[in-house]
C-alpha cells in the first residue's frame, strides 16, 4: 500500500481526572504536532460505549469543532475492543481507495469513572446474548478458552502468570503504561481469582486513554504493507477450535499475503493480550511457533526487548491498560513507534524492520493484523 | 441406573450442522430448513470456570462448563455444585433460556 504512519500521539492510560473528548483530543493534538499541523481530510473515530455523560453519541462532530477539522469527512466506527484496529483498516483503506490524502485516526475510551457492575454489562455486548444470560461475562468465556487451551496442551496457570510477569516487565519502561511496577510470578498466582483459572492479574484493567496517529497518502518509517481481517462465530460453542483464534489466523494470513512476507520477517509484534493467555494463543496463531509452545519463547526470553522476536514492548493490554477502543490503535502505534526509532526506554533491541499488530474484538469474533515496515529497509 | 431425560436438538437440511437450542435458525448458515431430534444430553466436560464476578442477576460463585454432547454438539452450561474436572462425564438439561449440567446418575 501507499499509505504510510506519518506520526503518533499517545498520551498516558490509566485512571486519568479528564472526559473522553479531552482524552482523545490530548492524543490528537500529538499527532497532529507531529506532521506540523499539515491539513486533514479525513477523521476516523472509534469509541465503544455509546452513551454516557462525555458526548459520545456527538463524538464525531464535537472532536472535529475542538480540533478544527469541520472541513474534514469523518466516520465512527466501533468494534468493542478491536475498534482501534478497524479504525486505522478503514481510514488506510479510505486513503489507498478514495480521494483523501491524509487521515486522523482517533481510538479513545472513559472507563474508570463507572461502576465495574456497568463495564462488565457494556463490555458484554460483544458477547453472544445466549452465553450473557447463561451468566458467563468477557472474563468468563475468556477463562473458558484458557481452561481448553490449558487442558489440551497439558498445562497450568503457570502459562498466565508467565504472560503477566512478562506483560508487567515491559510496562514499566513505558510511561504511558496504566501499570508502572513489575510483578513476580507469585504475585500472579496469589492475586484475586477472578473468573478461574484468570486472576486478577492475568486480566486487563479498565482504563481511560486514547490514542491517534496521522496516516498519510506516501511511504515513510512506517509505512502499511499489508492489512488483514477475519470473523470467527460469536457463540464459543460453534467455534471448531478453543484453544486458538480462527479470526487471528485468518487476518494474519490475509495480511502477510498482502504484505507478500511470511512472519520470519517480523521483527517484532504487539498483541492483544486482553487476557495472559491469549498472548501465548496468538503468537502460534500468528505462526511463530506451534500449538501449545509459545510458553517456552516466553520463559527462553526470546520475547523480551533484546530477544529474538520481542512481543508487546509496550506492555501490552495486561500492563498498558486497556481502554477498550484506544487499544487496537496503540498496538499499531507502538508498532510505528518501534519503526520510528521513537520508542523510547521501551524501544527494542535491534530498530525493527517490519512489526506487526494485532487486535482481539470481544473473544476473538472480529480480528485485525496490521503489517507496517520501514520503506527501503 | 437412571433414564437421562431428553434434550432437544436440531439438525440443519442445508448444511447439517447439528445445534441448539432447536428452535432457532442453524446458527451456521441461517437455514430455517432444520429438523428436530432428541439427545440424551450426556456428554463430556471440555472446558470449565468458576465466575466471581458472574454476569448480573447470577450470585457468585457461579460455575459454567463447556460440554461436548453426542455429534460434536457444544453447549456453555451452568453447573450447580463442585465444578467437575475436563474430561468428566455430565448430563445436560434445558432449563428456560440457559443450560445446566449435573454429574451423569450412573457416573
Amino acid at each position: 500500500m501507499t499509505v504510510h504512519v506519518a506520526s503518533v500521539g499517545m498520551g498516558r492510560f490509566g485512571k486519568r481526572s479528564e472526559g473522553l473528548i479531552a482524552l482523545a483530543t490530548e492524543a490528537a493534538n500529538l499527532a497532529l504536532e507531529g506532521v506540523g499541523r499539515k491539513p486533514i481530510d479525513l477523521l476516523v473515530v472509534g469509541t465503544m460505549f455509546s452513551s454516557g455523560p462525555y458526548g459520545r453519541e456527538a463524538i464525531l462532530p464535537r472532536l472535529a469543532g475542538v480540533l478544527g477539522l469541520e472541513s474534514a469527512s469523518g466516520f465512527r466506527v466501533d468494534s468493542s475492543s478491536g475498534t482501534g484496529g478497524m479504525a486505522f483498516h478503514a481510514a488506510a483503506l479510505a486513503l489507498e481507495t478514495g480521494g483523501f490524502d491524509r487521515a486522523l485516526v482517533i481510538g479513545a475510551e472513559k472507563m474508570t469513572d463507572r461502576s465495574t457492575a456497568e463495564n462488565t454489562k457494556d463490555l458484554s455486548a460483544s458477547l453472544h446474548m445466549s452465553e450473557v444470560a447463561a451468566g458467563a461475562t468477557m472474563p468468563g468465556l475468556a477463562a473458558i478458552v484458557a481452561s481448553r487451551y490449558l487442558q489440551r496442551h497439558h498445562l497450568t496457570s503457570h502459562v498466565c502468570d508467565v504472560s503477566t510477569v512478562h506483560a508487567r516487565a515491559m510496562a514499566a519502561a513505558n510511561p504511558n503504561a496504566h501499570f508502572q511496577k513489575a510483578v513476580t510470578l507469585e504475585e500472579a498466582a496469589t492475586s484475586r481469582p477472578v473468573a478461574l483459572p484468570l486472576r486478577l492479574l492475568h486480566c486487563s484493567a479498565m482504563s481511560d486513554g486514547a490514542t491517534a496517529v496521522v496516516l498519510e497518502k506516501g511511504k515513510g518509517p512506517a509505512t502499511v504493507l499489508g492489512l488483514g481481517q477475519g470473523f470467527d462465530a460469536l457463540r464459543i460453542v460453534d467455534r471448531e477450535d478453543l484453544t486458538s483464534f480462527a479470526a487471528t489466523r485468518v487476518a494474519a494470513r490475509r495480511a502477510y499475503e498482502a504484505a507478500h512476507l511470511t512472519r520470519k520477517e517480523v521483527n517484532v509484534i504487539e498483541l492483544h493480550d486482553a487476557f495472559s493467555p491469549f498472548s501465548m494463543i496468538t503468537l502460534e496463531d500468528l505462526g511463530v511457533c506451534g500449538p501449545g509452545e509459545a510458553l517456552g519463547w516466553f520463559e527462553k526470553g526470546w520475547v523480551g526487548l533484546n530477544g529474538r522476536l520481542p512481543v508487546n514492548p509496550s506492555g501490552g493490554v495486561v500492563g498498558r491498560g486497556h481502554p477498550v477502543a484506544a487499544s487496537g490503535l496503540a498496538e499499531i502505534a507502538e508498532v510505528a513507534l518501534q519503526l520510528r526509532g521513537e520508542a523510547g526506554a521501551h524501544s527494542i533491541g535491534n530498530r525493527p524492520k517490519v512489526g506487526l499488530a494485532q487486535t482481539i474484538s470481544g473473544i476473538g469474533s472480529h480480528n485485525f493484523v496490521t503489517l507496517l515496515g520501514r520503506e527501503g529497509a | 441406573m437412571t433414564t437421562a431425560p431428553a434434550l432437544d436438538l436440531a439438525r440443519c437440511e442445508s448444511c447439517h450442522t447439528r445445534f441448539l437450542p432447536a428452535d432457532g435458525p442453524c446458527p451456521k448458515c441461517g437455514s430455517t430448513h432444520c429438523v428436530p431430534y432428541s439427545s440424551s444430553g450426556v456428554g463430556k466436560v471440555l472446558a470449565s470456570t468458576e465466575l466471581l464476578y458472574p454476569a448480573a442477576g447470577w450470585s457468585a460463585p457461579h460455575r459454567l462448563v463447556l460440554v461436548e454432547l453426542a455429534d460434536a454438539v457444544r453447549v456453555l452450561a451452568i453447573v450447580e455444585g463442585s465444578l467437575p474436572a475436563a474430561g468428566a462425564v455430565v448430563e445436560v438439561h434445558r432449563d428456560g433460556d440457559v443450560y445446566r449440567a449435573r454429574p451423569e446418575p450412573s457416573a
